[in-house]
């Protein structure tokens, strides 16, 4: 059989009257965005909780908008993206004295997906790291025992928190990710693979997958061409937009000198008996004048092609 | 896309600048894009000269070599096979006398347009296609309206191209547009009646017919027999005021330069406010069990890519057409 659970994280800018924007630009916009998708194969939808409120209010509700998810050939809403990138007096997941904040923030997300059957909410687990830094073993503990509290709650509405590590966040080097892995609860805090931000930190994402697979409830497919080799994970405020040395570092699955091997993840996959969602994700595919669309269905032929083989090869051992 | 018609995708909409779409990664991000929409066959643009590396013939075969390693190139990208071609004589290309303008409807015109015909027939061959579909006339702006004995003129070239094209086991599909000289029902009855069936065949455009205020369902069911080869896409508009006729109608009409000022004629299959019929359209084609190719197209529009993808959509959710 094929992999059927694909699904796509939110992330989309197109042509309007106004100039390139996301497609939450209007209704007839958001509907034409949802189409492509569905005409391409993806049957989950990943979003971010600020967007709930917008579709609420251009569908009726979040239910109404999952409603319309389903007519135009979804199955459903499957994970919300939550993140506090930039620490502040307020949010920062390494001070202790912001985690009340945080969880409650977390709860009113829970709030508005009630009644629904969102699988992951997707953490960045801390802020920047030029804000964290010293990183050491406690301030990872502290980290933890946040998201420790929020998985419990979540798990209460039936949704697992799961943690999306940036190759810019507090928490990135391999050893880093052991220790987290470490203080956190399996059975309350799970790992999200997003295959280029391991990659350009430094960590291989089908070993990580490997090591970790019991907790992995998601995945980014996305590539890069760079492994950041001169710390522009430190660049404040934004090393993802204004690294010195690299000004755009994600890419879509096929593009020519990526580095990620993703036939070898999908094999892993498959033999690892994971029957999760795969999520499709495209962040800043303009950048260079790229398009979301194009760089959606190349992803999906590579999809189509060379994962389906893969995939083949893994479920008849050959390889 | 898999029924009992036979789907492929126009390629034009990529090509929608002289300087766009050269470098091969961008070819195989296009075949790929389509591939990923459940299209698998294409039919490849008019072009002039250098920069239209898959669309003018010697400029593929520079490119690529052979007709056989194009066909590679494609089927590495996803797509099997190239359904058609698209010519318009009337457009000047490097290849035709440097550029020569020239008019199918004077006589003194008509060896050179043959001669030009000879390389694209031959490539229609080369690559396996089925039909070359070609702009039999000038847009009407450009001239006088054609007298009578003129449509004689038209039927004679195309006839002569018609049979070289059988020769070589292709066929010759003349396409309507709605710029074109041949532009009232009457004017494509009498074109269509001057040619010989054996040797040429129509191209039904959808929204080319409906702007030029003919029904495309009513015509292909009153011709079904003639109809050879269809382009489907959706237009929201009629050309009410003889907007056709203005000067520079390429640019004052279809990029809303003058007269109402439209900047956008056509669009995609469920468009909102959309005029064609398409699944009145489709059901005929099947009714009458059409043997040809259905392009989709969505030329003159916005993102390609996009436009693919919501025109993939169209056809899987609303026709019930298997992508697979």
């Amino acid at each position: 059989m094929t992999w059927t659970k694909w699904s796509y994280m939110d992330h989309w800018v197109t042509e309007t009257p106004q100039g390139p924007q996301p497609p939450s630009f209007n209704r007839a916009y958001m509907d034409r965005y949802l189409k492509q998708l569905a005409a391409l194969g993806f049957t989950g939808f990943d979003t971010f909780f600020f967007y709930l409120p917008v579709y609420a209010g251009m569908y009726g509700s979040v239910k109404g908008f999952e409603e319309h998810l389903q007519e135009t050939g979804f199955d459903k809403i499957t994970g919300i993206f939550s993140a506090y990138p930039s620490a502040t007096r307020w949010t920062a997941p390494h001070v202790r004295e912001t985690h009340d904040r945080i969880v409650a923030d977390s709860e009113g997300i829970m709030r508005m997906i009630e009644g629904l059957s969102v699988e992951n909410f997707i953490v960045m687990p801390t802020s920047t790291h030029w804000q964290t830094e010293p990183v050491t073993d406690e301030t990872i503990k502290v980290v933890a025992d946040l998201w420790n509290r929020v998985g419990r709650m979540t798990l209460e509405h039936g949704v697992k928190t799961t943690c999306h590590f940036e190759f810019w966040g507090a928490i990135r080097t391999r050893q880093q990710l052991d220790v987290f892995f470490e203080y956190t609860d399996p059975e309350l805090v799970f790992a999200f693979i997003d295959t280029a931000q391991h990659t350009i930190a430094g960590v291989d994402p089908v070993q990580l997958f490997r090591d970790v697979k019991d907790r992995v409830t998601g995945f980014h497919f996305k590539d890069t061409h760079d492994v950041d080799r001169q710390e522009q994970y430190r660049t404040p405020p934004d090393p993802e937009l204004q690294a010195p040395y690299t000004t755009r570092w994600f890419y879509e699955m096929g593009t020519e000198g990526g580095l990620v091997d993703f036939p070898a993840l999908m094999r892993e996959i498959v033999a690892s008996g994971y029957d999760g969602w795969l999520t499709v994700e495209h962040d800043k595919a303009e950048l260079g004048g790229g398009s979301y669309a194009e760089a959606t269905a190349v992803a999906k032929h590579y999809i189509d092609t060379v994962l389906a083989e893969a995939e083949r090869d893994a479920r008849e051992g050959t390889r | 896309m898999r029924d009992s018609l036979r789907w492929a995708y126009g390629l034009n909409q990529w090509n929608f600048r002289l300087d766009v779409f050269v470098r091969h990664e961008d070819h195989r991000r296009a075949l790929q894009t389509l591939a990923a929409t459940g299209f698998d066959a294409v039919e490849l643009p008019s072009g002039t000269g250098r920069w239209d590396t898959i669309a003018r013939p010697e400029v593929i075969l520079q490119n690529h070599g052979t007709a056989e390693a194009f066909l590679a190139f494609l089927r590495s990208a996803g797509v099997s096979r190239v359904a058609s071609l698209f010519w318009d004589p009337s457009a000047p290309a490097e290849e035709e006398e440097g550029y020569a303008f020239r008019f199918a409807r004077n006589p003194a015109d008509s060896d050179a347009i043959v001669e030009w015909s000879h390389p694209l027939i031959d490539f229609t061959a080369a690559v396996g296609a089925e039909q070359l579909v070609v702009r039999p006339a000038h847009s009407a702006w450009m001239g006088a309206p054609l007298a009578p004995d003129e449509y004689g003129v038209l039927g004679d070239l195309w006839n002569r191209i018609g049979r070289r094209a059988a020769d070589a086991g292709v066929g010759l599909a003349l396409h309507y547009d709605c710029l074109s000289a041949v532009h009232t029902e009457d004017d494509l009855e009498r074109l269509l009646a001057a040619t010989d069936p054996a040797l040429v065949g129509f191209a039904l455009d959808t929204a080319e017919l409906t702007i030029g205020g003919i029904d495309p369902v009513d015509f292909y069911e009153r011709h079904a027999d003639r109809v050879t080869h269809v382009h489907l896409k959706d237009t929201r508009f009629r050309d009410t005021g003889e907007e056709y006729r203005m000067p520079g109608a390429e640019s004052t009409m279809l990029k809303g330069g003058a007269g109402r000022r439209i900047e956008r004629w056509f669009f995609e299959l469920g468009t909102e406010g959309g005029l064609v019929d398409v699944p009145a359209m489709v059901a005929a084609l099947k009714a009458h069990e059409y043997p040809g190719w259905v392009v989709v197209e969505s030329d003159h529009g916005s993102n390609p890519a996009e436009l693919a993808m919501l025109n993939s959509w169209y056809l899987q959710h609303e026709l019930g057409i298997p992508k697979t």
